[in-house]
Protein backbone atom coordinates (compact mmCIF):
# COMPACT_ATOMS: atom_id res chain seq x y z
CA UNK A 1 0.00 0.00 0.00
CA UNK A 2 2.43 2.10 -0.07
CA UNK A 3 4.55 4.04 -2.90
CA UNK A 4 2.01 5.35 -4.79
CA UNK A 5 3.18 8.00 -5.62
CA UNK A 6 6.82 8.77 -4.26
CA UNK A 7 9.28 12.06 -4.75
CA UNK A 8 13.06 11.44 -4.07
CA UNK A 9 15.76 14.19 -3.34
CA UNK A 10 13.89 16.66 -5.91
CA UNK A 11 16.02 19.78 -6.47
CA UNK A 12 15.05 22.95 -8.72
CA UNK A 13 16.48 26.31 -8.91
CA UNK A 14 15.87 29.03 -11.15
CA UNK A 15 18.65 31.03 -11.26
CA UNK A 16 19.83 31.49 -7.86
CA UNK A 17 16.65 30.96 -5.97
CA UNK A 18 16.25 27.33 -4.97
CA UNK A 19 12.67 26.45 -5.48
CA UNK A 20 12.91 22.35 -4.11
CA UNK A 21 15.54 21.97 -2.13
CA UNK A 22 16.28 18.29 -1.64
CA UNK A 23 12.02 17.48 -1.29
CA UNK A 24 11.01 14.21 -1.03
CA UNK A 25 7.11 13.13 -0.13
CA UNK A 26 4.90 10.25 -1.32
CA UNK A 27 0.87 10.01 -1.79
CA UNK A 28 -0.81 7.53 -0.65
CA UNK A 29 -3.39 5.57 -3.13
CA UNK A 30 -7.11 6.93 -3.08
CA UNK A 31 -6.36 9.62 -0.36
CA UNK A 32 -6.81 13.37 -0.56
CA UNK A 33 -3.39 15.02 0.21
CA UNK A 34 -3.42 18.46 0.19
CA UNK A 35 0.32 20.49 -0.14
CA UNK A 36 0.08 23.43 2.04
CA UNK A 37 2.96 26.07 2.71
CA UNK A 38 3.79 29.80 2.43
CA UNK A 39 3.79 31.19 -0.82
CA UNK A 40 6.93 30.32 -2.80
CA UNK A 41 7.02 27.07 -0.58
CA UNK A 42 7.48 25.21 -4.14
CA UNK A 43 4.03 23.83 -4.73
CA UNK A 44 2.88 24.90 -7.64
CA UNK A 45 6.77 23.53 -8.93
CA UNK A 46 6.26 20.57 -7.52
CA UNK A 47 3.38 20.07 -9.70
CA UNK A 48 5.22 21.03 -12.32
CA UNK A 49 7.95 18.35 -12.24
CA UNK A 50 5.40 15.22 -11.20
CA UNK A 51 3.59 16.78 -14.81
CA UNK A 52 7.04 16.84 -16.80
CA UNK A 53 6.42 20.57 -17.69
CA UNK A 54 9.54 21.34 -15.75
CA UNK A 55 12.59 18.81 -15.49
CA UNK A 56 13.94 18.98 -11.62
CA UNK A 57 18.23 19.17 -11.53
CA UNK A 58 18.49 16.13 -9.98
CA UNK A 59 15.75 13.77 -8.01
CA UNK A 60 13.54 11.47 -9.22
CA UNK A 61 9.47 11.31 -8.99
CA UNK A 62 7.85 7.33 -9.49
CA UNK A 63 4.26 6.62 -9.75
CA UNK A 64 2.92 3.18 -9.27
CA UNK A 65 6.60 1.76 -8.95
CA UNK A 66 7.37 3.38 -12.81
CA UNK A 67 9.83 6.17 -13.16
CA UNK A 68 8.29 9.56 -14.12
CA UNK A 69 11.95 11.10 -15.01
CA UNK A 70 11.84 12.44 -18.63
CA UNK A 71 8.70 11.60 -19.45
CA UNK A 72 6.91 14.07 -21.57
CA UNK A 73 3.40 16.13 -19.97
CA UNK A 74 1.70 13.78 -22.21
CA UNK A 75 3.21 10.81 -21.56
CA UNK A 76 2.64 11.33 -18.20
CA UNK A 77 -1.39 12.07 -18.61
CA UNK A 78 -1.38 8.84 -20.48
CA UNK A 79 0.23 7.10 -17.41
CA UNK A 80 -2.61 8.49 -15.53
CA UNK A 81 -1.71 11.74 -13.86
CA UNK A 82 -3.57 14.76 -14.86
CA UNK A 83 -3.35 18.43 -13.59
CA UNK A 84 -5.20 21.95 -13.57
CA UNK A 85 -3.69 25.17 -13.20
CA UNK A 86 -3.76 28.19 -10.47
CA UNK A 87 -4.77 30.29 -13.46
CA UNK A 88 -7.30 27.98 -14.66
CA UNK A 89 -5.74 28.05 -18.56
CA UNK A 90 -8.93 27.18 -19.80
CA UNK A 91 -9.77 27.65 -23.75
CA UNK A 92 -11.91 30.62 -23.39
CA UNK A 93 -13.44 30.78 -26.74
CA UNK A 94 -14.20 27.06 -26.42
CA UNK A 95 -17.52 25.78 -24.82
CA UNK A 96 -17.17 23.93 -21.97
CA UNK A 97 -18.05 20.85 -23.73
CA UNK A 98 -15.63 21.47 -26.11
CA UNK A 99 -12.91 22.28 -23.05
CA UNK A 100 -13.92 18.86 -22.09
CA UNK A 101 -13.90 16.81 -25.52
CA UNK A 102 -10.05 18.15 -26.17
CA UNK A 103 -8.99 16.32 -22.72
CA UNK A 104 -10.26 13.05 -23.33
CA UNK A 105 -7.87 10.12 -24.41
CA UNK A 106 -6.60 9.72 -28.08
CA UNK A 107 -9.41 10.24 -30.45
CA UNK A 108 -10.49 9.72 -33.76
CA UNK A 109 -9.82 12.28 -35.89
CA UNK A 110 -7.07 14.01 -34.35
CA UNK A 111 -4.75 13.65 -37.44
CA UNK A 112 -6.01 15.34 -40.66
CA UNK A 113 -5.74 12.50 -43.06
CA UNK A 114 -8.21 10.69 -40.62
CA UNK A 115 -10.76 13.98 -40.54
CA UNK A 116 -10.30 13.98 -44.49
CA UNK A 117 -10.63 10.87 -46.04
CA UNK A 118 -12.99 8.68 -42.88
CA UNK A 119 -15.38 11.47 -42.16
CA UNK A 120 -18.17 9.17 -41.02
CA UNK A 121 -16.09 7.55 -39.32
CA UNK A 122 -15.29 10.63 -37.49
CA UNK A 123 -18.24 11.90 -37.41
CA UNK A 124 -19.69 9.00 -35.56
CA UNK A 125 -16.66 8.55 -32.76
CA UNK A 126 -17.20 12.34 -32.61
CA UNK A 127 -21.09 11.53 -31.22
CA UNK A 128 -19.97 9.21 -28.90
CA UNK A 129 -17.64 11.61 -27.46
CA UNK A 130 -19.62 14.03 -26.97
CA UNK A 131 -21.75 12.01 -24.92
CA UNK A 132 -18.72 11.16 -23.00
CA UNK A 133 -17.62 14.65 -22.46
CA UNK A 134 -21.24 15.27 -21.10
CA UNK A 135 -21.07 12.36 -18.69
CA UNK A 136 -18.21 14.44 -17.33
CA UNK A 137 -19.65 17.58 -17.13
CA UNK A 138 -22.58 16.59 -15.60
CA UNK A 139 -20.58 14.47 -12.99
CA UNK A 140 -19.18 17.98 -11.89
CA UNK A 141 -22.58 19.51 -11.86
CA UNK A 142 -21.82 21.39 -15.17
CA UNK A 143 -24.21 20.06 -17.56
CA UNK A 144 -26.47 22.60 -17.96
CA UNK A 145 -23.35 24.81 -18.87
CA UNK A 146 -22.19 22.44 -21.48
CA UNK A 147 -22.83 25.01 -24.55
CA UNK A 148 -21.78 27.73 -23.32
CA UNK A 149 -18.48 29.64 -23.71
CA UNK A 150 -15.98 29.38 -20.51
CA UNK A 151 -15.83 33.59 -20.80
CA UNK A 152 -19.78 33.41 -19.92
CA UNK A 153 -19.22 30.94 -16.86
CA UNK A 154 -19.09 32.11 -13.38
CA UNK A 155 -15.80 31.93 -12.00
CA UNK A 156 -16.53 28.74 -9.52
CA UNK A 157 -18.12 26.54 -12.45
CA UNK A 158 -14.79 27.32 -14.68
CA UNK A 159 -12.68 25.78 -11.38
CA UNK A 160 -15.35 23.21 -11.69
CA UNK A 161 -14.06 22.55 -15.92
CA UNK A 162 -10.68 22.26 -14.98
CA UNK A 163 -11.72 19.29 -12.84
CA UNK A 164 -14.08 17.88 -15.57
CA UNK A 165 -11.12 18.51 -17.87
CA UNK A 166 -8.54 16.86 -15.56
CA UNK A 167 -11.24 14.05 -15.16
CA UNK A 168 -11.71 13.80 -19.07
CA UNK A 169 -8.40 12.53 -19.07
CA UNK A 170 -9.22 9.49 -17.09
CA UNK A 171 -6.76 10.18 -15.26
CA UNK A 172 -7.05 8.23 -11.77
CA UNK A 173 -4.26 10.75 -9.64
CA UNK A 174 -5.46 14.60 -10.20
CA UNK A 175 -3.57 17.24 -8.86
CA UNK A 176 -5.60 20.08 -8.24
CA UNK A 177 -4.10 23.71 -7.60
CA UNK A 178 -6.00 25.41 -5.56
CA UNK A 179 -9.33 24.61 -6.57
CA UNK A 180 -11.17 26.03 -4.02
CA UNK A 181 -9.42 29.62 -3.43
CA UNK A 182 -11.65 32.82 -4.61
CA UNK A 183 -14.39 31.01 -4.02
CA UNK A 184 -17.89 32.14 -2.46
CA UNK A 185 -19.33 29.79 -0.02
CA UNK A 186 -21.51 27.93 -2.05
CA UNK A 187 -19.28 27.09 -4.38
CA UNK A 188 -16.43 26.46 -2.02
CA UNK A 189 -19.22 23.69 -0.83
CA UNK A 190 -19.88 22.55 -4.45
CA UNK A 191 -16.23 21.89 -5.01
CA UNK A 192 -15.18 20.04 -1.70
CA UNK A 193 -18.28 18.02 -2.14
CA UNK A 194 -17.12 17.02 -5.47
CA UNK A 195 -13.60 16.22 -4.32
CA UNK A 196 -14.96 13.95 -1.63
CA UNK A 197 -17.30 12.10 -4.38
CA UNK A 198 -14.43 11.61 -6.36
CA UNK A 199 -12.29 10.17 -3.95
CA UNK A 200 -15.12 7.84 -3.04
CA UNK A 201 -15.20 6.65 -6.77
CA UNK A 202 -11.46 5.53 -6.31
CA UNK A 203 -9.39 8.94 -7.45
CA UNK A 204 -6.43 10.34 -5.68
CA UNK A 205 -5.93 13.55 -4.97
CA UNK A 206 -3.11 16.25 -4.42
CA UNK A 207 -3.94 19.36 -3.51
CA UNK A 208 -2.84 22.82 -3.21
CA UNK A 209 -4.76 24.71 -0.84
CA UNK A 210 -4.31 27.49 0.99
CA UNK A 211 -7.84 27.76 3.13
CA UNK A 212 -7.08 25.99 6.12
CA UNK A 213 -10.77 25.31 6.62
CA UNK A 214 -11.37 23.23 3.58
CA UNK A 215 -7.92 21.77 4.44
CA UNK A 216 -9.55 20.48 7.49
CA UNK A 217 -12.62 19.35 6.14
CA UNK A 218 -11.07 17.67 2.87
CA UNK A 219 -7.68 16.22 3.41
CA UNK A 220 -6.52 12.82 4.74
CA UNK A 221 -3.27 13.96 5.13
CA UNK A 222 -1.72 16.99 4.68
CA UNK A 223 2.22 17.71 3.51
CA UNK A 224 3.41 21.01 5.00
CA UNK A 225 6.56 23.05 2.22
CA UNK A 226 8.72 25.49 3.26
CA UNK A 227 11.49 27.02 1.44
CA UNK A 228 11.28 24.45 -1.02
CA UNK A 229 11.77 21.01 1.51
CA UNK A 230 9.05 18.74 2.98
CA UNK A 231 9.16 20.26 6.83
CA UNK A 232 6.25 18.06 7.90
CA UNK A 233 3.49 15.55 7.69
CA UNK A 234 0.59 14.11 9.26
CA UNK A 235 -3.17 14.67 9.79
CA UNK A 236 -4.68 18.30 8.98
CA UNK A 237 -5.47 18.67 13.16
CA UNK A 238 -1.25 17.79 13.69
CA UNK A 239 -0.23 20.45 11.15
CA UNK A 240 -2.77 22.71 12.45
CA UNK A 241 -2.04 22.62 15.90
CA UNK A 242 1.72 22.54 15.20
CA UNK A 243 2.63 26.19 16.39
CA UNK A 244 6.22 26.51 14.72
CA UNK A 245 4.54 25.78 10.93
CA UNK A 246 1.56 28.17 11.96
CA UNK A 247 4.00 30.75 12.58
CA UNK A 248 5.78 30.12 9.11
CA UNK A 249 2.47 29.86 7.39
CA UNK A 250 0.52 32.99 8.94
CA UNK A 251 3.86 34.90 8.83
CA UNK A 252 6.49 33.22 9.25
CA UNK A 253 9.11 36.52 8.87
CA UNK A 254 7.56 37.86 11.97
CA UNK B 1 -15.56 36.79 -70.68
CA UNK B 2 -12.01 35.64 -70.63
CA UNK B 3 -11.16 38.69 -67.89
CA UNK B 4 -13.68 36.34 -65.96
CA UNK B 5 -13.01 33.30 -66.53
CA UNK B 6 -8.99 34.01 -65.48
CA UNK B 7 -10.03 36.03 -62.71
CA UNK B 8 -11.94 33.18 -61.03
CA UNK B 9 -9.10 30.74 -62.00
CA UNK B 10 -6.87 33.36 -60.04
CA UNK B 11 -8.99 33.72 -57.17
CA UNK B 12 -9.23 29.76 -57.20
CA UNK B 13 -6.15 28.90 -56.78
CA UNK B 14 -5.45 31.93 -54.18
CA UNK B 15 -8.24 30.54 -52.15
CA UNK B 16 -6.05 27.38 -52.21
CA UNK B 17 -3.63 29.74 -50.44
CA UNK B 18 -5.95 31.06 -48.48
CA UNK B 19 -6.64 28.19 -46.60
CA UNK B 20 -3.16 27.23 -46.50
CA UNK B 21 -2.27 30.56 -44.94
CA UNK B 22 -5.60 30.12 -42.79
CA UNK B 23 -4.64 26.82 -41.24
CA UNK B 24 -1.27 27.58 -40.69
CA UNK B 25 -1.51 31.54 -39.11
CA UNK B 26 -5.53 31.52 -38.23
CA UNK B 27 -6.13 28.19 -37.17
CA UNK B 28 -2.91 26.86 -35.41
CA UNK B 29 -1.53 30.34 -34.96
CA UNK B 30 1.65 30.19 -36.32
CA UNK B 31 2.74 33.32 -37.85
CA UNK B 32 4.46 32.79 -40.63
CA UNK B 33 5.15 35.05 -43.58
CA UNK B 34 6.70 33.14 -45.78
CA UNK B 35 3.92 30.93 -47.35
CA UNK B 36 4.66 32.89 -50.65
CA UNK B 37 7.99 30.69 -50.88
CA UNK B 38 6.29 27.45 -50.55
CA UNK B 39 3.60 28.41 -53.03
CA UNK B 40 6.77 29.26 -55.23
CA UNK B 41 8.43 25.82 -54.62
CA UNK B 42 5.14 24.29 -55.69
CA UNK B 43 4.55 26.38 -58.97
CA UNK B 44 8.96 25.82 -59.74
CA UNK B 45 8.81 22.05 -59.31
CA UNK B 46 5.75 21.97 -61.59
CA UNK B 47 6.97 24.11 -63.83
CA UNK B 48 10.41 21.55 -64.31
CA UNK B 49 8.52 18.50 -64.28
CA UNK B 50 5.99 19.75 -66.86
CA UNK B 51 8.52 21.19 -69.05
CA UNK B 52 11.27 18.82 -69.19
CA UNK B 53 8.65 16.46 -70.09
CA UNK B 54 9.74 14.34 -66.81
CA UNK B 55 6.14 13.02 -65.80
CA UNK B 56 2.35 14.84 -66.30
CA UNK B 57 0.51 16.92 -65.04
CA UNK B 58 -1.40 15.03 -61.77
CA UNK B 59 1.46 13.39 -60.52
CA UNK B 60 3.96 16.57 -61.27
CA UNK B 61 1.10 17.97 -58.88
CA UNK B 62 1.71 15.31 -56.27
CA UNK B 63 5.49 15.67 -56.56
CA UNK B 64 5.25 19.62 -55.88
CA UNK B 65 2.65 18.32 -52.79
CA UNK B 66 4.57 16.36 -50.97
CA UNK B 67 7.57 18.36 -51.36
CA UNK B 68 5.68 21.33 -50.28
CA UNK B 69 4.27 19.64 -47.59
CA UNK B 70 8.18 18.66 -46.72
CA UNK B 71 9.40 21.92 -47.04
CA UNK B 72 6.53 23.46 -45.23
CA UNK B 73 7.19 20.61 -42.26
CA UNK B 74 10.57 21.82 -42.02
CA UNK B 75 10.68 25.91 -42.49
CA UNK B 76 7.92 25.59 -39.54
CA UNK B 77 10.14 23.25 -37.17
CA UNK B 78 11.47 26.65 -35.05
CA UNK B 79 8.08 27.79 -34.38
CA UNK B 80 7.35 24.37 -32.97
CA UNK B 81 10.36 25.33 -30.78
CA UNK B 82 10.11 29.48 -30.15
CA UNK B 83 7.12 30.55 -29.66
CA UNK B 84 4.87 33.28 -31.58
CA UNK B 85 7.05 36.60 -31.91
CA UNK B 86 10.17 35.07 -32.58
CA UNK B 87 8.91 32.75 -35.32
CA UNK B 88 7.70 35.97 -37.46
CA UNK B 89 11.33 37.03 -37.44
CA UNK B 90 12.65 33.91 -38.43
CA UNK B 91 10.17 33.30 -41.07
CA UNK B 92 10.97 36.90 -42.69
CA UNK B 93 14.09 35.73 -43.01
CA UNK B 94 12.77 32.27 -44.97
CA UNK B 95 11.01 34.14 -47.26
CA UNK B 96 13.74 36.85 -47.84
CA UNK B 97 16.22 33.43 -48.52
CA UNK B 98 13.24 32.15 -50.96
CA UNK B 99 13.71 34.78 -53.02
CA UNK B 100 16.91 35.28 -53.31
CA UNK B 101 17.17 31.34 -54.24
CA UNK B 102 14.34 32.46 -56.77
CA UNK B 103 16.10 35.45 -58.27
CA UNK B 104 19.62 33.83 -58.29
CA UNK B 105 19.47 29.92 -59.22
CA UNK B 106 18.99 30.64 -62.91
CA UNK B 107 19.82 27.43 -63.47
CA UNK B 108 16.45 25.78 -61.84
CA UNK B 109 14.41 28.84 -61.82
CA UNK B 110 15.43 31.10 -64.56
CA UNK B 111 16.46 33.84 -62.54
CA UNK B 112 14.97 37.03 -62.06
CA UNK B 113 13.95 36.40 -66.15
CA UNK B 114 11.44 33.27 -64.80
CA UNK B 115 10.57 30.42 -66.61
CA UNK B 116 8.39 31.09 -69.78
CA UNK B 117 6.69 28.49 -71.90
CA UNK B 118 5.29 26.14 -69.20
CA UNK B 119 2.98 23.97 -70.58
CA UNK B 120 -0.83 23.53 -69.99
CA UNK B 121 -2.32 21.54 -67.61
CA UNK B 122 -3.38 18.05 -68.65
CA UNK B 123 -5.89 15.22 -67.28
CA UNK B 124 -6.25 11.69 -68.57
CA UNK B 125 -3.85 12.61 -71.64
CA UNK B 126 -6.19 15.46 -72.67
CA UNK B 127 -4.54 18.68 -72.92
CA UNK B 128 -6.38 21.76 -70.85
CA UNK B 129 -6.01 24.90 -73.51
CA UNK B 130 -9.00 26.50 -73.12
CA UNK B 131 -10.13 29.30 -70.45
CA UNK B 132 -13.15 26.96 -69.74
CA UNK B 133 -11.59 24.06 -69.02
CA UNK B 134 -8.66 25.50 -66.34
CA UNK B 135 -11.53 27.41 -64.42
CA UNK B 136 -13.41 23.99 -64.06
CA UNK B 137 -10.01 22.80 -63.45
CA UNK B 138 -8.76 25.25 -60.74
CA UNK B 139 -12.40 25.77 -59.54
CA UNK B 140 -12.89 21.75 -58.79
CA UNK B 141 -9.04 21.79 -56.93
CA UNK B 142 -10.66 24.81 -55.02
CA UNK B 143 -13.66 23.07 -54.14
CA UNK B 144 -11.54 19.95 -52.56
CA UNK B 145 -9.64 22.08 -51.39
CA UNK B 146 -12.44 23.70 -49.45
CA UNK B 147 -13.94 20.16 -48.44
CA UNK B 148 -10.84 19.44 -46.91
CA UNK B 149 -10.62 22.14 -44.58
CA UNK B 150 -14.23 22.05 -43.70
CA UNK B 151 -13.88 18.58 -42.77
CA UNK B 152 -10.33 19.07 -40.95
CA UNK B 153 -12.03 22.34 -39.20
CA UNK B 154 -15.21 20.21 -37.69
CA UNK B 155 -13.20 17.35 -36.82
CA UNK B 156 -11.24 16.88 -33.61
CA UNK B 157 -8.45 18.02 -35.29
CA UNK B 158 -9.87 20.92 -35.62
CA UNK B 159 -10.18 21.19 -31.79
CA UNK B 160 -7.26 20.51 -31.29
CA UNK B 161 -5.59 23.05 -33.35
CA UNK B 162 -7.79 26.14 -31.74
CA UNK B 163 -7.43 24.73 -28.14
CA UNK B 164 -3.78 24.73 -29.59
CA UNK B 165 -3.63 28.47 -30.35
CA UNK B 166 -5.75 29.37 -26.96
CA UNK B 167 -2.95 27.71 -24.92
CA UNK B 168 -0.34 24.86 -25.62
CA UNK B 169 0.74 24.48 -21.79
CA UNK B 170 -3.25 23.82 -21.18
CA UNK B 171 -3.08 21.24 -24.63
CA UNK B 172 -0.11 19.36 -23.22
CA UNK B 173 -1.56 19.15 -20.08
CA UNK B 174 -4.76 17.37 -21.12
CA UNK B 175 -2.31 14.53 -22.48
CA UNK B 176 -2.32 15.76 -26.19
CA UNK B 177 1.14 15.83 -28.36
CA UNK B 178 0.74 19.50 -29.28
CA UNK B 179 4.14 19.05 -31.59
CA UNK B 180 2.77 16.50 -33.52
CA UNK B 181 -0.46 18.69 -34.20
CA UNK B 182 1.34 21.68 -35.17
CA UNK B 183 3.50 19.72 -37.26
CA UNK B 184 0.45 18.23 -39.14
CA UNK B 185 -1.04 21.71 -40.19
CA UNK B 186 2.15 22.47 -41.06
CA UNK B 187 2.20 19.60 -43.63
CA UNK B 188 -1.54 20.45 -45.20
CA UNK B 189 -0.41 23.92 -44.94
CA UNK B 190 2.48 23.11 -47.18
CA UNK B 191 -0.23 20.52 -49.28
CA UNK B 192 -2.58 23.62 -49.99
CA UNK B 193 0.18 26.14 -51.29
CA UNK B 194 2.20 23.62 -53.34
CA UNK B 195 -1.01 22.44 -55.32
CA UNK B 196 -1.47 25.91 -55.78
CA UNK B 197 1.80 27.02 -56.99
CA UNK B 198 1.25 24.02 -59.45
CA UNK B 199 -1.75 25.26 -60.63
CA UNK B 200 -0.71 29.00 -61.08
CA UNK B 201 2.28 27.48 -63.07
CA UNK B 202 0.34 25.73 -65.64
CA UNK B 203 -2.64 28.57 -65.73
CA UNK B 204 0.27 31.43 -66.01
CA UNK B 205 2.57 29.40 -68.36
CA UNK B 206 4.90 31.95 -67.03
CA UNK B 207 6.31 32.67 -63.72
CA UNK B 208 9.01 34.48 -61.89
CA UNK B 209 10.06 35.14 -58.52
CA UNK B 210 7.97 38.41 -58.30
CA UNK B 211 4.73 36.19 -57.88
CA UNK B 212 6.21 34.51 -54.47
CA UNK B 213 8.10 37.11 -52.37
CA UNK B 214 7.29 38.69 -49.35
CA UNK B 215 4.58 41.15 -51.01
CA UNK B 216 3.05 37.92 -52.41
CA UNK B 217 2.79 36.29 -48.36
CA UNK B 218 1.70 39.92 -47.18
CA UNK B 219 -0.93 39.80 -49.81
CA UNK B 220 -2.15 36.55 -48.08
CA UNK B 221 -2.30 37.48 -44.87
CA UNK B 222 -4.22 40.43 -45.83
CA UNK B 223 -6.63 38.28 -47.61
CA UNK B 224 -6.89 36.13 -44.41
CA UNK B 225 -7.31 39.25 -42.32
CA UNK B 226 -9.91 40.75 -44.65
CA UNK B 227 -11.86 37.42 -45.57
CA UNK B 228 -11.89 36.19 -41.68
CA UNK B 229 -9.66 33.83 -40.34
CA UNK B 230 -10.21 30.73 -38.98
CA UNK B 231 -13.29 30.23 -40.96
CA UNK B 232 -13.95 28.57 -44.87
CA UNK B 233 -15.57 31.25 -45.51
CA UNK B 234 -13.29 33.69 -44.37
CA UNK B 235 -10.79 31.81 -46.54
CA UNK B 236 -13.03 32.08 -50.00
CA UNK B 237 -14.00 35.73 -49.28
CA UNK B 238 -10.73 37.21 -49.08
CA UNK B 239 -9.13 36.06 -52.23
CA UNK B 240 -11.97 36.64 -54.04
CA UNK B 241 -12.22 40.29 -52.92
CA UNK B 242 -8.54 41.13 -53.00
CA UNK B 243 -8.07 39.66 -56.65
CA UNK B 244 -10.46 41.96 -57.66
CA UNK B 245 -8.68 45.05 -56.12
CA UNK B 246 -6.25 45.84 -59.13
CA UNK B 247 -9.45 45.25 -61.69
CA UNK B 248 -11.37 48.02 -59.61
CA UNK B 249 -8.01 50.24 -59.79
CA UNK B 250 -8.02 49.79 -63.99
CA UNK B 251 -11.64 51.43 -63.48
CA UNK B 252 -10.54 54.47 -61.79
CA UNK B 253 -8.46 56.14 -63.98
CA UNK B 254 -5.13 56.04 -62.35
CA UNK B 255 -1.76 55.91 -64.10
CA UNK B 256 -0.34 52.53 -64.80
CA UNK B 257 3.30 53.44 -63.68
CA UNK B 258 1.66 54.50 -60.00
CA UNK B 259 -1.28 51.23 -59.65
CA UNK B 260 1.13 49.03 -58.39
CA UNK B 261 2.04 51.36 -55.72
CA UNK B 262 -1.38 52.12 -55.38
CA UNK B 263 -2.25 48.27 -54.77
CA UNK B 264 0.20 47.95 -52.18
CA UNK B 265 -0.93 51.22 -50.84
CA UNK B 266 -4.30 50.09 -50.40
CA UNK B 267 -3.56 46.46 -49.13
CA UNK B 268 -1.38 48.37 -46.27
CA UNK B 269 -4.73 50.67 -45.24
CA UNK B 270 -6.75 47.25 -45.45
CA UNK B 271 -4.55 45.50 -42.85
CA UNK B 272 -4.57 48.63 -40.72
CA UNK B 273 -7.97 49.38 -40.72
CA UNK B 274 -9.30 45.98 -40.11
CA UNK B 275 -6.68 45.27 -37.46
CA UNK B 276 -8.25 48.19 -35.51
CA UNK B 277 -11.92 47.84 -36.53
CA UNK B 278 -13.10 44.73 -37.55
CA UNK B 279 -10.34 42.20 -36.51
CA UNK B 280 -12.36 39.34 -37.08
CA UNK B 281 -12.52 40.11 -40.69
CA UNK B 282 -15.68 40.33 -43.20
CA UNK B 283 -16.84 36.87 -42.27
CA UNK B 284 -14.29 35.12 -39.49
CA UNK B 285 -12.93 35.50 -36.13
CA UNK B 286 -10.49 37.89 -34.36
CA UNK B 287 -6.94 36.84 -35.48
Amino acid sequence: MSEYLSATGLEVSFGGLRALQDCSFTVERGRITCLVGPNGAGKTTIFNVITGFLRPDSGTVSFQGTSLDGMKPQAIVAAGIARTFQNLRLFVDLTALDNVIVALPAQTGEEPLAAIFRPLHVAQAQTKRREEAMRVLDHVGLAARAHDHVRNLSYGEQKLLTVARGLATGAELLLLDEPASGLSAAALDQIMALLRRLQSEGKTLLVVEHNTRVVQQIADEVLFLHQGHLMARGTPEQIISDPALADIYFGGAI
Amino acid sequence: MDFWLSYATLAAIYVLLGLSTNLLVGIAGIFSVSQAAVFGVGAYIVAYLLMNEIMSFLPAMLVASAFCVALNVLITLPALRVSGDYFVVTSFGIQLLATAIFTNWTAGTGGANGLPGIPPADLFGKTLESSGQLVVLCLGAMALGCVAFWLIMRAPFGRLLRAIREDELAVAAAGKNVLRAKVSAAAMAGAFAGSAGGLYATFLSFIDPSSFDLDASILLLTMVVVGGARTLAGSIIGPFLLLALPQILTLIDIPTTIAAAARQLIYGVLLIAFMLFRPQGLAGEKL
